[in-house]
Protein backbone atom coordinates (compact mmCIF):
# COMPACT_ATOMS: atom_id res chain seq x y z
CA UNK A 1 0.00 0.00 0.00
CA UNK A 2 1.45 3.37 -0.97
CA UNK A 3 1.85 6.29 1.40
CA UNK A 4 -0.64 8.30 -0.63
CA UNK A 5 -3.20 5.56 -0.19
CA UNK A 6 -2.58 5.46 3.55
CA UNK A 7 -3.15 9.18 3.84
CA UNK A 8 -6.39 9.01 1.85
CA UNK A 9 -7.62 6.26 4.18
CA UNK A 10 -6.72 8.34 7.25
CA UNK A 11 -8.68 11.25 5.89
CA UNK A 12 -11.96 9.37 5.28
CA UNK A 13 -12.87 10.48 8.79
CA UNK A 14 -14.34 13.56 10.40
CA UNK A 15 -12.12 16.64 10.68
CA UNK A 16 -12.66 20.11 12.06
CA UNK A 17 -11.73 23.60 10.95
CA UNK A 18 -8.82 24.88 13.05
CA UNK A 19 -9.70 28.40 14.14
CA UNK A 20 -7.53 30.74 16.19
CA UNK A 21 -9.51 30.50 19.49
CA UNK A 22 -8.85 26.73 19.58
CA UNK A 23 -5.14 26.91 18.81
CA UNK A 24 -4.01 26.94 22.48
CA UNK A 25 -6.04 23.77 23.22
CA UNK A 26 -4.39 21.94 20.31
CA UNK A 27 -0.92 23.13 21.30
CA UNK A 28 -1.46 22.05 24.91
CA UNK A 29 -2.77 18.51 24.42
CA UNK A 30 -3.75 16.05 21.67
CA UNK A 31 -7.39 16.52 20.63
CA UNK A 32 -9.73 13.87 19.17
CA UNK A 33 -9.84 15.35 15.66
CA UNK A 34 -8.89 13.02 12.80
CA UNK A 35 -7.65 15.89 10.64
CA UNK A 36 -7.63 19.68 10.47
CA UNK A 37 -8.69 22.23 7.90
CA UNK A 38 -7.40 25.79 7.57
CA UNK A 39 -8.25 28.74 5.36
CA UNK A 40 -5.07 29.14 3.32
CA UNK A 41 -5.29 32.94 3.22
CA UNK A 42 -4.97 33.12 7.02
CA UNK A 43 -1.43 31.74 6.73
CA UNK A 44 0.02 33.73 3.83
CA UNK A 45 1.78 36.36 5.95
CA UNK A 46 5.61 36.41 5.78
CA UNK A 47 5.92 34.96 9.30
CA UNK A 48 4.57 34.97 12.82
CA UNK A 49 3.46 32.56 15.52
CA UNK A 50 0.37 31.19 13.73
CA UNK A 51 2.32 29.60 10.90
CA UNK A 52 4.86 28.18 13.35
CA UNK A 53 2.02 26.63 15.40
CA UNK A 54 0.38 25.20 12.29
CA UNK A 55 3.59 23.54 11.13
CA UNK A 56 3.95 22.00 14.57
CA UNK A 57 0.36 20.67 14.51
CA UNK A 58 0.67 19.29 10.98
CA UNK A 59 3.16 16.80 12.38
CA UNK A 60 0.27 15.22 14.32
CA UNK A 61 -2.79 15.88 12.15
CA UNK A 62 -3.38 15.51 8.39
CA UNK A 63 -4.26 18.85 6.82
CA UNK A 64 -6.73 20.18 4.28
CA UNK A 65 -5.97 23.67 2.92
CA UNK A 66 -9.11 25.51 1.87
CA UNK A 67 -8.51 28.58 -0.29
CA UNK A 68 -11.01 31.41 -0.02
CA UNK A 69 -9.34 34.02 -2.23
CA UNK A 70 -8.22 32.57 -5.56
CA UNK A 71 -11.44 33.59 -7.35
CA UNK A 72 -11.76 30.77 -9.88
CA UNK A 73 -14.64 32.65 -11.51
CA UNK A 74 -12.71 35.86 -12.29
CA UNK A 75 -13.34 36.92 -15.89
CA UNK A 76 -9.84 38.42 -16.19
CA UNK A 77 -7.99 35.28 -15.07
CA UNK A 78 -6.16 34.43 -11.87
CA UNK A 79 -3.88 36.62 -9.76
CA UNK A 80 -0.45 35.08 -10.48
CA UNK A 81 1.13 36.65 -7.39
CA UNK A 82 -1.55 35.02 -5.24
CA UNK A 83 -1.01 31.68 -6.97
CA UNK A 84 2.70 31.93 -6.17
CA UNK A 85 1.97 32.69 -2.49
CA UNK A 86 -0.36 29.68 -2.29
CA UNK A 87 2.21 27.45 -4.00
CA UNK A 88 4.86 28.47 -1.47
CA UNK A 89 2.48 27.74 1.43
CA UNK A 90 1.46 24.36 0.02
CA UNK A 91 5.07 23.39 -0.68
CA UNK A 92 5.93 24.27 2.90
CA UNK A 93 2.95 22.45 4.49
CA UNK A 94 2.39 19.61 1.97
CA UNK A 95 -1.34 19.37 2.79
CA UNK A 96 -3.21 16.16 1.97
CA UNK A 97 -6.05 18.09 0.30
CA UNK A 98 -6.32 21.49 -1.44
CA UNK A 99 -9.60 23.15 -2.36
CA UNK A 100 -11.18 26.33 -3.77
CA UNK A 101 -14.72 27.51 -4.61
CA UNK A 102 -16.96 27.73 -7.65
CA UNK A 103 -17.32 31.48 -7.18
CA UNK A 104 -15.53 34.76 -7.79
CA UNK A 105 -14.22 37.36 -5.35
CA UNK A 106 -11.79 39.51 -7.38
CA UNK A 107 -13.30 42.07 -9.78
CA UNK A 108 -11.69 42.95 -13.15
CA UNK A 109 -9.96 46.01 -11.60
CA UNK A 110 -8.31 43.79 -8.98
CA UNK A 111 -10.61 44.72 -6.08
CA UNK A 112 -10.93 41.81 -3.65
CA UNK A 113 -14.51 41.62 -2.37
CA UNK A 114 -13.93 39.12 0.48
CA UNK A 115 -17.00 37.03 -0.34
CA UNK A 116 -17.79 34.04 -2.56
CA UNK A 117 -19.88 35.70 -5.26
CA UNK A 118 -22.22 33.88 -7.66
CA UNK A 119 -21.59 33.07 -11.31
CA UNK A 120 -24.09 32.79 -14.13
CA UNK A 121 -23.85 29.18 -15.34
CA UNK A 122 -23.22 30.10 -18.98
CA UNK A 123 -20.88 28.74 -21.64
CA UNK A 124 -18.72 31.87 -21.30
CA UNK A 125 -18.41 31.34 -17.52
CA UNK A 126 -17.59 27.65 -17.98
CA UNK A 127 -14.77 28.48 -20.42
CA UNK A 128 -13.39 31.01 -17.92
CA UNK A 129 -13.65 28.78 -14.84
CA UNK A 130 -12.22 25.75 -16.68
CA UNK A 131 -9.24 27.80 -17.90
CA UNK A 132 -8.69 29.18 -14.38
CA UNK A 133 -8.94 25.73 -12.73
CA UNK A 134 -6.48 24.37 -15.30
CA UNK A 135 -4.04 27.21 -14.63
CA UNK A 136 -4.42 26.81 -10.85
CA UNK A 137 -3.77 23.05 -10.94
CA UNK A 138 -0.70 23.66 -13.10
CA UNK A 139 0.67 26.51 -10.97
CA UNK A 140 -0.03 24.77 -7.65
CA UNK A 141 1.17 21.40 -8.90
CA UNK A 142 -1.83 19.76 -7.27
CA UNK A 143 -5.32 18.55 -8.06
CA UNK A 144 -7.91 21.00 -6.83
CA UNK A 145 -11.20 20.12 -5.20
CA UNK A 146 -13.79 22.70 -6.25
CA UNK A 147 -16.63 23.44 -3.83
CA UNK A 148 -20.28 24.00 -4.75
CA UNK A 149 -21.26 27.43 -3.39
CA UNK A 150 -24.15 28.59 -1.24
CA UNK A 151 -26.23 30.91 -3.40
CA UNK A 152 -28.93 33.49 -2.70
CA UNK A 153 -29.85 34.41 -6.27
CA UNK A 154 -29.85 32.94 -9.76
CA UNK A 155 -29.16 34.53 -13.12
CA UNK A 156 -31.73 34.29 -15.89
CA UNK A 157 -29.05 33.59 -18.46
CA UNK A 158 -27.92 29.98 -17.89
CA UNK A 159 -26.86 27.07 -20.08
CA UNK A 160 -26.66 24.64 -17.14
CA UNK A 161 -27.90 24.33 -13.61
CA UNK A 162 -25.19 24.15 -10.93
CA UNK A 163 -24.90 20.33 -11.00
CA UNK A 164 -24.59 20.34 -14.78
CA UNK A 165 -21.99 23.13 -14.67
CA UNK A 166 -19.91 21.26 -12.09
CA UNK A 167 -20.12 18.03 -14.09
CA UNK A 168 -18.80 19.83 -17.18
CA UNK A 169 -16.05 21.44 -15.10
CA UNK A 170 -14.93 18.08 -13.65
CA UNK A 171 -14.98 16.54 -17.14
CA UNK A 172 -12.95 19.35 -18.70
CA UNK A 173 -10.32 19.88 -15.98
CA UNK A 174 -10.18 16.58 -14.05
CA UNK A 175 -10.57 18.58 -10.85
CA UNK A 176 -12.25 16.94 -7.87
CA UNK A 177 -15.45 18.02 -6.15
CA UNK A 178 -15.66 19.34 -2.62
CA UNK A 179 -19.31 18.66 -1.86
CA UNK A 180 -20.59 21.10 0.74
CA UNK A 181 -23.81 19.46 1.93
CA UNK A 182 -24.95 22.57 3.80
CA UNK A 183 -24.43 24.68 0.66
CA UNK A 184 -26.36 22.12 -1.37
CA UNK A 185 -29.23 22.36 1.10
CA UNK A 186 -29.11 26.18 1.43
CA UNK A 187 -28.95 26.82 -2.32
CA UNK A 188 -31.75 24.37 -3.08
CA UNK A 189 -33.96 25.92 -0.39
CA UNK A 190 -33.24 29.46 -1.62
CA UNK A 191 -33.95 28.43 -5.20
CA UNK A 192 -37.06 26.37 -4.41
CA UNK A 193 -35.44 23.10 -5.53
CA UNK A 194 -35.19 19.57 -4.16
CA UNK A 195 -31.63 19.01 -2.86
CA UNK A 196 -31.86 15.24 -3.42
CA UNK A 197 -32.66 15.77 -7.09
CA UNK A 198 -29.63 18.10 -7.38
CA UNK A 199 -27.50 15.53 -5.55
CA UNK A 200 -28.36 12.79 -8.07
CA UNK A 201 -27.06 14.98 -10.90
CA UNK A 202 -23.70 15.93 -9.32
CA UNK A 203 -20.47 14.16 -10.41
CA UNK A 204 -20.29 12.16 -7.17
CA UNK A 205 -17.41 9.95 -8.28
CA UNK A 206 -15.21 13.07 -8.11
CA UNK A 207 -16.03 13.88 -4.47
CA UNK A 208 -12.78 14.14 -2.47
CA UNK A 209 -14.04 16.01 0.58
CA UNK A 210 -17.41 16.80 2.16
CA UNK A 211 -18.32 19.84 4.27
CA UNK A 212 -21.15 20.30 6.75
CA UNK A 213 -21.96 23.45 8.74
CA UNK A 214 -24.76 25.39 10.37
CA UNK A 215 -26.92 27.96 8.59
CA UNK A 216 -29.33 30.69 9.71
CA UNK A 217 -32.98 31.14 8.70
CA UNK A 218 -33.81 34.77 8.01
CA UNK A 219 -37.41 35.90 7.55
CA UNK A 220 -37.85 38.74 5.07
CA UNK A 221 -40.99 40.55 3.86
CA UNK A 222 -40.59 38.62 0.60
CA UNK A 223 -40.07 35.16 2.11
CA UNK A 224 -37.49 33.19 4.06
CA UNK A 225 -33.84 32.98 3.03
CA UNK A 226 -31.30 30.52 4.41
CA UNK A 227 -27.93 32.17 5.12
CA UNK A 228 -24.79 30.03 5.12
CA UNK A 229 -23.17 31.63 8.19
CA UNK A 230 -21.26 28.65 9.70
CA UNK A 231 -22.43 29.94 13.06
CA UNK A 232 -24.37 27.10 14.73
CA UNK A 233 -24.75 23.32 14.95
CA UNK A 234 -25.54 21.42 11.75
CA UNK A 235 -29.30 21.44 11.03
CA UNK A 236 -31.16 18.09 11.11
CA UNK A 237 -32.13 18.18 7.39
CA UNK A 238 -28.43 18.69 6.55
CA UNK A 239 -27.47 15.64 8.65
CA UNK A 240 -30.11 13.66 6.72
CA UNK A 241 -28.69 14.93 3.43
CA UNK A 242 -25.17 13.99 4.58
CA UNK A 243 -26.33 10.41 5.13
CA UNK A 244 -27.85 10.40 1.63
CA UNK A 245 -24.55 11.68 0.22
CA UNK A 246 -22.42 9.11 2.10
CA UNK A 247 -24.76 6.31 1.01
CA UNK A 248 -23.88 7.23 -2.58
CA UNK A 249 -20.18 8.17 -2.26
CA UNK A 250 -19.06 5.80 0.49
CA UNK A 251 -16.69 7.09 3.19
CA UNK A 252 -15.06 10.43 2.38
CA UNK A 253 -13.31 13.03 4.57
CA UNK A 254 -16.06 15.05 6.28
CA UNK A 255 -15.32 18.51 7.68
CA UNK A 256 -17.36 20.33 10.32
CA UNK A 257 -17.04 24.07 9.62
CA UNK A 258 -17.80 26.68 12.28
CA UNK A 259 -16.57 30.22 11.56
CA UNK A 260 -18.82 32.71 13.37
CA UNK A 261 -19.94 32.57 17.03
CA UNK A 262 -17.19 29.97 17.42
CA UNK A 263 -18.09 27.61 20.31
CA UNK A 264 -15.92 25.91 22.89
CA UNK A 265 -13.85 23.15 21.31
CA UNK A 266 -15.88 20.25 22.87
CA UNK A 267 -19.03 21.47 21.09
CA UNK A 268 -17.23 21.35 17.75
CA UNK A 269 -15.69 17.95 18.54
CA UNK A 270 -19.16 16.59 19.39
CA UNK A 271 -20.38 17.58 15.92
CA UNK A 272 -17.36 15.83 14.40
CA UNK A 273 -18.14 12.72 16.49
CA UNK A 274 -21.64 12.61 15.03
CA UNK A 275 -20.19 12.89 11.51
CA UNK A 276 -17.80 10.06 12.42
CA UNK A 277 -20.81 7.93 13.38
CA UNK A 278 -22.43 8.53 10.00
CA UNK A 279 -19.15 7.60 8.31
CA UNK A 280 -19.08 4.36 10.32
CA UNK A 281 -22.64 3.60 9.11
CA UNK A 282 -21.42 3.43 5.51
CA UNK A 283 -18.09 1.73 6.22
CA UNK A 284 -17.29 -1.95 5.85
CA UNK A 285 -17.27 -2.24 9.65
CA UNK A 286 -20.99 -1.50 9.72
CA UNK A 287 -21.50 -4.62 7.59
CA UNK B 1 -24.04 40.67 -20.26
CA UNK B 2 -20.41 39.59 -20.49
CA UNK B 3 -18.98 38.18 -17.26
CA UNK B 4 -16.34 40.94 -16.95
CA UNK B 5 -19.00 43.64 -17.11
CA UNK B 6 -21.22 41.80 -14.64
CA UNK B 7 -18.32 41.55 -12.19
CA UNK B 8 -17.41 45.22 -12.61
CA UNK B 9 -20.99 46.28 -11.94
CA UNK B 10 -21.31 43.97 -8.94
CA UNK B 11 -18.10 45.41 -7.50
CA UNK B 12 -19.62 48.90 -7.73
CA UNK B 13 -22.96 48.04 -6.20
CA UNK B 14 -21.72 45.72 -3.42
CA UNK B 15 -19.12 48.11 -1.95
CA UNK B 16 -21.45 51.08 -1.55
CA UNK B 17 -24.72 51.86 0.22
CA UNK B 18 -27.87 53.17 -1.44
CA UNK B 19 -29.90 51.60 -4.24
CA UNK B 20 -28.69 48.42 -5.87
CA UNK B 21 -27.83 48.56 -9.59
CA UNK B 22 -31.18 48.04 -11.43
CA UNK B 23 -29.29 46.68 -14.45
CA UNK B 24 -28.01 43.82 -12.26
CA UNK B 25 -31.39 43.18 -10.66
CA UNK B 26 -32.85 42.78 -14.16
CA UNK B 27 -30.43 39.88 -14.79
CA UNK B 28 -31.85 37.75 -11.97
CA UNK B 29 -34.18 34.79 -12.48
CA UNK B 30 -35.76 35.21 -9.04
CA UNK B 31 -39.24 36.77 -8.69
CA UNK B 32 -38.96 40.59 -9.03
CA UNK B 33 -40.11 41.44 -5.46
CA UNK B 34 -37.30 39.25 -4.03
CA UNK B 35 -34.42 40.44 -6.20
CA UNK B 36 -33.21 43.36 -4.10
CA UNK B 37 -33.28 41.29 -0.90
CA UNK B 38 -31.30 38.51 -2.55
CA UNK B 39 -28.60 40.73 -4.04
CA UNK B 40 -28.42 42.63 -0.71
CA UNK B 41 -27.28 39.41 1.03
CA UNK B 42 -24.03 39.67 -0.93
CA UNK B 43 -23.65 43.38 -0.15
CA UNK B 44 -24.07 42.61 3.54
CA UNK B 45 -21.56 39.75 3.34
CA UNK B 46 -18.92 41.87 1.57
CA UNK B 47 -19.21 44.87 3.86
CA UNK B 48 -19.50 42.76 7.01
CA UNK B 49 -16.41 40.71 6.11
CA UNK B 50 -14.28 43.83 5.55
CA UNK B 51 -15.68 45.63 8.61
CA UNK B 52 -14.81 42.60 10.76
CA UNK B 53 -11.20 42.73 9.57
CA UNK B 54 -10.92 46.42 10.49
CA UNK B 55 -12.73 45.87 13.82
CA UNK B 56 -10.11 43.27 14.73
CA UNK B 57 -7.12 45.33 13.53
CA UNK B 58 -8.11 48.69 15.10
CA UNK B 59 -9.81 47.91 18.45
CA UNK B 60 -8.51 51.06 20.22
CA UNK B 61 -9.54 53.43 17.42
CA UNK B 62 -12.95 51.75 17.54
CA UNK B 63 -13.25 52.31 21.29
CA UNK B 64 -12.07 55.91 21.00
CA UNK B 65 -14.77 56.95 18.51
CA UNK B 66 -17.46 54.39 19.41
CA UNK B 67 -18.65 51.36 17.44
CA UNK B 68 -21.28 53.24 15.40
CA UNK B 69 -18.91 56.01 14.33
CA UNK B 70 -16.19 53.44 13.57
CA UNK B 71 -18.58 51.44 11.35
CA UNK B 72 -19.75 54.53 9.46
CA UNK B 73 -16.17 55.74 8.98
CA UNK B 74 -14.78 52.39 7.90
CA UNK B 75 -17.69 51.78 5.49
CA UNK B 76 -16.68 55.02 3.77
CA UNK B 77 -13.06 53.77 3.77
CA UNK B 78 -14.11 50.37 2.39
CA UNK B 79 -16.01 51.99 -0.49
CA UNK B 80 -13.07 54.28 -1.37
CA UNK B 81 -10.11 51.97 -0.65
CA UNK B 82 -11.22 48.32 -0.90
CA UNK B 83 -8.57 45.60 -0.66
CA UNK B 84 -6.56 44.56 -3.71
CA UNK B 85 -4.78 41.60 -2.14
CA UNK B 86 -6.87 38.46 -1.52
CA UNK B 87 -5.45 37.92 1.98
CA UNK B 88 -7.18 39.99 4.62
CA UNK B 89 -4.34 40.12 7.16
CA UNK B 90 -2.91 42.72 4.74
CA UNK B 91 -6.03 44.94 4.64
CA UNK B 92 -6.17 48.15 6.64
CA UNK B 93 -2.73 49.74 6.15
CA UNK B 94 -4.31 52.71 4.37
CA UNK B 95 -6.84 53.41 7.14
CA UNK B 96 -4.52 55.70 9.20
CA UNK B 97 -3.95 57.98 6.19
CA UNK B 98 -7.67 57.94 5.44
CA UNK B 99 -8.45 58.96 9.04
CA UNK B 100 -5.91 61.80 8.87
CA UNK B 101 -7.82 63.31 5.93
CA UNK B 102 -11.35 62.44 7.11
CA UNK B 103 -12.99 65.81 7.82
CA UNK B 104 -15.70 64.57 10.24
CA UNK B 105 -12.97 63.39 12.66
CA UNK B 106 -10.68 66.43 12.32
CA UNK B 107 -11.25 67.29 16.00
CA UNK B 108 -9.31 64.17 17.00
CA UNK B 109 -5.92 64.96 15.40
CA UNK B 110 -4.15 62.13 17.28
CA UNK B 111 -6.54 59.45 15.98
CA UNK B 112 -4.54 58.73 12.81
CA UNK B 113 -1.35 58.15 14.83
CA UNK B 114 -3.17 55.76 17.18
CA UNK B 115 -4.32 53.92 14.03
CA UNK B 116 -0.69 53.84 12.79
CA UNK B 117 0.31 52.25 16.08
CA UNK B 118 -2.41 49.61 15.81
CA UNK B 119 -1.42 48.85 12.23
CA UNK B 120 2.23 48.53 13.31
CA UNK B 121 1.13 45.94 15.88
CA UNK B 122 -0.69 44.05 13.12
CA UNK B 123 2.39 44.16 10.88
CA UNK B 124 4.67 43.08 13.74
CA UNK B 125 2.51 40.00 14.33
CA UNK B 126 2.85 38.90 10.70
CA UNK B 127 6.43 40.07 9.97
CA UNK B 128 9.01 37.58 8.70
CA UNK B 129 10.52 35.22 11.26
CA UNK B 130 14.05 36.32 12.07
CA UNK B 131 16.34 35.40 14.95
CA UNK B 132 17.19 38.55 16.92
CA UNK B 133 20.74 39.30 17.96
CA UNK B 134 21.38 37.91 21.45
CA UNK B 135 23.51 39.51 24.19
CA UNK B 136 25.88 36.52 23.96
CA UNK B 137 26.40 37.04 20.23
CA UNK B 138 27.34 40.68 20.77
CA UNK B 139 29.72 39.64 23.54
CA UNK B 140 31.81 37.70 21.01
CA UNK B 141 32.56 40.87 18.99
CA UNK B 142 36.14 42.09 19.71
CA UNK B 143 36.08 45.41 21.58
CA UNK B 144 38.12 47.13 18.86
CA UNK B 145 35.40 46.34 16.32
CA UNK B 146 32.51 47.65 18.40
CA UNK B 147 32.64 51.33 17.31
CA UNK B 148 32.33 50.37 13.64
CA UNK B 149 29.73 47.65 14.22
CA UNK B 150 26.48 48.17 12.34
CA UNK B 151 23.28 46.99 14.00
CA UNK B 152 19.74 47.07 12.63
CA UNK B 153 16.21 46.70 13.93
CA UNK B 154 14.39 43.36 13.88
CA UNK B 155 12.10 43.07 10.77
CA UNK B 156 9.05 43.31 13.05
CA UNK B 157 10.21 46.53 14.77
CA UNK B 158 8.51 49.89 14.22
CA UNK B 159 9.67 53.13 15.80
CA UNK B 160 7.47 56.20 15.61
CA UNK B 161 8.01 59.63 17.15
CA UNK B 162 4.50 60.97 17.46
CA UNK B 163 3.52 64.53 18.41
CA UNK B 164 0.80 62.83 20.50
CA UNK B 165 0.99 60.48 23.51
CA UNK B 166 -0.19 57.48 21.47
CA UNK B 167 1.40 54.85 23.69
CA UNK B 168 -0.40 56.27 26.74
CA UNK B 169 -3.70 56.49 24.84
CA UNK B 170 -3.30 52.88 23.68
CA UNK B 171 -2.33 51.72 27.16
CA UNK B 172 -5.45 53.33 28.66
CA UNK B 173 -7.54 50.93 26.54
CA UNK B 174 -5.79 47.78 27.77
CA UNK B 175 -6.88 45.67 30.75
CA UNK B 176 -5.07 47.12 33.76
CA UNK B 177 -3.86 50.12 31.75
CA UNK B 178 -3.72 53.73 32.89
CA UNK B 179 -6.66 56.14 33.00
CA UNK B 180 -7.51 57.93 29.75
CA UNK B 181 -8.42 61.08 31.73
CA UNK B 182 -4.86 61.20 33.11
CA UNK B 183 -3.23 61.30 29.64
CA UNK B 184 -1.74 64.71 28.81
CA UNK B 185 -2.73 65.14 25.15
CA UNK B 186 -0.17 67.92 24.67
CA UNK B 187 2.73 65.54 25.29
CA UNK B 188 4.75 64.10 22.37
CA UNK B 189 5.70 60.44 22.71
CA UNK B 190 7.84 57.93 20.86
CA UNK B 191 6.67 54.34 20.65
CA UNK B 192 8.48 51.12 19.79
CA UNK B 193 6.58 48.02 18.60
CA UNK B 194 8.18 44.66 17.91
CA UNK B 195 7.56 40.91 18.14
CA UNK B 196 9.51 38.71 20.52
CA UNK B 197 8.84 35.12 21.51
CA UNK B 198 5.74 35.02 19.31
CA UNK B 199 4.09 37.99 21.06
CA UNK B 200 3.78 41.62 19.97
CA UNK B 201 5.40 43.97 22.47
CA UNK B 202 5.30 47.71 22.84
CA UNK B 203 6.83 50.45 24.99
CA UNK B 204 7.69 54.11 24.93
CA UNK B 205 11.46 54.68 24.70
CA UNK B 206 13.11 57.79 26.15
CA UNK B 207 14.17 60.51 23.65
CA UNK B 208 17.80 59.30 23.82
CA UNK B 209 16.88 55.66 23.30
CA UNK B 210 14.60 56.73 20.49
CA UNK B 211 17.53 58.57 18.85
CA UNK B 212 19.68 55.45 19.24
CA UNK B 213 16.98 53.26 17.67
CA UNK B 214 16.51 55.70 14.80
CA UNK B 215 20.26 55.49 14.14
CA UNK B 216 20.12 51.68 14.21
CA UNK B 217 17.21 51.80 11.77
CA UNK B 218 19.55 53.68 9.39
CA UNK B 219 22.26 51.05 10.08
CA UNK B 220 24.69 53.68 11.39
CA UNK B 221 27.92 52.38 13.03
CA UNK B 222 27.55 51.90 16.79
CA UNK B 223 29.86 54.84 17.69
CA UNK B 224 27.82 57.20 15.53
CA UNK B 225 24.53 55.90 16.92
CA UNK B 226 25.79 56.33 20.47
CA UNK B 227 26.79 59.91 19.72
CA UNK B 228 23.24 60.71 18.58
CA UNK B 229 21.86 59.38 21.84
CA UNK B 230 24.52 61.04 24.04
CA UNK B 231 22.89 64.46 24.06
CA UNK B 232 21.29 63.28 27.30
CA UNK B 233 24.09 63.25 29.96
CA UNK B 234 22.31 60.50 31.94
CA UNK B 235 22.12 58.16 28.97
CA UNK B 236 23.61 54.75 29.85
CA UNK B 237 24.49 53.15 26.52
CA UNK B 238 25.49 49.74 27.86
CA UNK B 239 22.33 49.40 29.99
CA UNK B 240 20.07 50.45 27.10
CA UNK B 241 21.87 48.13 24.65
CA UNK B 242 21.61 45.21 27.09
CA UNK B 243 17.87 45.73 27.43
CA UNK B 244 17.32 46.01 23.66
CA UNK B 245 19.29 42.80 23.09
CA UNK B 246 17.45 40.91 25.83
CA UNK B 247 14.13 42.10 24.38
CA UNK B 248 15.02 40.88 20.88
CA UNK B 249 14.74 44.28 19.21
CA UNK B 250 18.07 44.22 17.35
CA UNK B 251 19.65 42.20 14.59
CA UNK B 252 22.56 42.45 12.14
CA UNK B 253 21.63 44.32 8.95
CA UNK B 254 20.79 41.96 6.09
Amino acid sequence: MSLAHNRAAILAQAGIGLRHPHLPAFLTAPQPAAWLEIHSENYLAPGGPRLVALEQLHGDYPLSCHGVGLSLGSAEGLDEAHLARLRALYDRLEPELVSEHLAWSTAPDGTFLADLLPLPYTGEALDIVAANVGRAQEALGRRLLVENPSTYLRFREADWDEAGFLSELVYRTDCGLLLDVNNLYVSAANGGDDPLAALERLPLAAVGEIHIAGHARVATPVGELLIDDHGSTVAEPVWALLRAVLARTGPRPVLVEWDTNIPELPVLLAEAARAEFHLWEVSDAAG
Amino acid sequence: MRLAELQTRMRQTLLTGGSLDPGLLALLADPPPQRERRLAVYRNNVRHALLSVLDAAFPVVRELIGADCFSATTLAFIAQRPPHVPALYAYGGELPGFLADFAPLAELPWLADVARLEWARNEALFAADWEPLSPNQLATVPVAELPGLRLGLHPSAWLHESPWPIHAIWDAHQPGGGALEAVDLARAEAVLVWRHGGAVRQRSPSPSESALLAAFALECPLAEAAEMAARDPDFDLSAVLARLLTDGVLTYPT
